[in-house]
């Protein structure tokens, strides 16, 4: 069958046996590798991208169910100008170790800053409770998140300028 | 995955439709959270066609109606999470929600399709049954309304026929705003399994318990309610002591299993305390004028 979606701004299409979750479609078809494949039951959080502006495990879902939609992966967050926010701090502070589950968890941060800009770090955890990250115990996920939601609400957007005033903060290490 | 065809229903007279046309070949696919991760593992020949209902139009939205408050079978538990309507006439139905997986299976998975898996462990189940609710079912005969407690027939087992299908789930007019409580027990705060799960609800005019309804979850082949400890409270003054002696008896009527996950004594033991935490939720909010509200 024919899937088309919206991938990251641009109209993409693959014929793909219906079977297809959404994961294997992005991955194998349309070459996005961004998003892991982990466990493929939505355990591990490690296939998330946004769908309609909400987190999901891409391999719970069949490349069907997300016809006409729009998705975006980890792959769609960088423009010509620099890093997301979220991948600049994590990047900067050292919030990823082996990496593995990275794109995962900045969509799903993504996700969460798009309608909560300014998250307590309990809603940071609750948001995060379906990426499993067995290397850095968490925290420093969860202070990357709330200094990337620092920087995208100011209004310079200091991540687009290069250096970051949340992150040269003295409070925050 | 092993192949299998697909087929997009636009709203529930096409699902059935298809349904007739497939036969016992077809796998209805809700929210897809249950249905793939058991399709990839499954050691049984794969469905011939999974109908896909989550675009059904008719299925979805929260909204209050002559009969009382109605939930589309294919509204997700992030919809009753963030539904303003459900925060203010049944509020527990939102502290069941939040609780099931994490915010990427909620996103996806609907309380039609937590109802129709039917795992004992359900978090949707109790509240539901302890504000009676009523759900509506749609199959080549027409439609059909019952009771919820009559949908759960065994483990992973309802009583729908292979072309029916859940359409909408209705907590009364008469329930709406009824003080209840939902209490979850797992391994972990999130991604986790209820080892036990349980709801209480109950009106308390002069201070007197009044319709109450305990139900407990992962302690039976179904959700179930615990008719003898909703005996022992009607009609009791509303009490601390009153509380926990419901819960020593809801966990005589409870049935655990012992599994990997607990053992059965344990869980009985839950069972009087999440009754207890339920009941005591409850009363949190009770308020004067309760039943003005609901009429």
């Amino acid at each position: 069958m024919i899937v088309t979606l919206t991938v990251n701004g641009e109209l993409r299409s693959a014929s793909v046996p219906p079977e297809t979750t959404l994961l294997v479609m992005l991955r194998e078809h349309l070459h996005l590798t961004g998003a892991k494949t982990g466990c493929d039951v939505g355990d591990c959080g490690a296939c998330t991208v946004i769908v309609d502006g909400l987190a999901v495990n891409a391999c719970l879902m069949l490349a069907a169910q997300a016809d006409g939609r729009t998705v975006t992966t980890i792959e769609g967050l960088a423009t010509r100008e620099g890093l997301h926010p979220l991948q600049k701090v994590f990047e900067e502070t050292g919030a990823l170790q082996c990496g593995f589950c990275g794109p995962g968890v900045i969509m799903t941060s993504k996700a969460l800053l798009d309608h909560t800009p300014e998250p307590t770090p309990q809603e940071i955890r609750t948001a995060l409770t379906g990426n499993l990250c067995r290397c850095t115990g968490y925290v420093k996920m969860i202070e990357g998140v709330q200094e990337a939601a620092a920087m995208m609400r100011s209004p310079q957007s200091p991540a687009l300028a290069g250096q970051s005033p949340a992150l040269a903060a003295p409070e925050q290490k | 995955m092993k192949p299998f065809g697909y087929v997009a229903a636009i709203d529930s007279e096409h699902a059935v439709a298809l349904l007739a046309e497939y036969g016992k070949g077809a796998k209805v696919l809700a929210g897809g959270t249950d249905l793939l991760a058991d399709l990839k593992f499954s050691p049984h020949p794969p469905p011939d066609v999974v109908v896909d209902i989550s675009r059904a139009a008719d299925l979805k939205g929260i909204a209050l109606t002559d009969a009382g408050l109605r939930l589309g079978a294919m509204v997700t538990h992030s919809e009753i999470v963030h539904s303003p309507l459900i925060a203010e006439a049944a509020p527990a139905l939102a502290e069941a929600a939040v609780v099931i997986g994490a915010v990427q299976t909620r996103n996806l998975g609907t309380i039609g399709g937590n109802l129709i898996t039917c795992v004992p462990s359900m978090d949707s189940g109790p509240t539901l049954l302890a504000l009676d609710a009523r759900v509506t079912v749609l199959g080549p005969r027409g439609r059909r309304e019952m009771p919820l407690s009559e949908l759960f027939v065994g483990p992973r087992r309802t009583s729908l026929a292979f072309d029916e299908i859940l359409i909408e789930i209705v907590v009364p007019t008469q329930n709406l705003h009824k003080p209840a409580a939902f209490q979850k027990f797992g391994l972990r705060k999130g991604q986790a399994l209820a080892l036990v799960n349980a709801a209480a609800s109950f009106w308390a005019p002069d201070g007197v318990f009044t319709e109450p309804r305990i139900a407990l979850g992962a302690v039976a082949p179904t959700v179930i309610r615990a008719p003898k400890a909703e005996a022992y409270l009607t009609g009791r003054p509303v009490s601390e002591e009153a509380m926990a002696e419901a819960g020593r008896i809801a966990a005589t009527e409870a049935k655990p299993i012992t599994d990997f996950r607990a053992s059965a004594e344990y869980r009985r033991d839950l069972v009087a305390v999440l009754v207890k935490r339920a009941l005591a939720g409850a009363f949190g909010r009770v308020t004067p004028n309760q039943k003005d509200l609901a009429s």
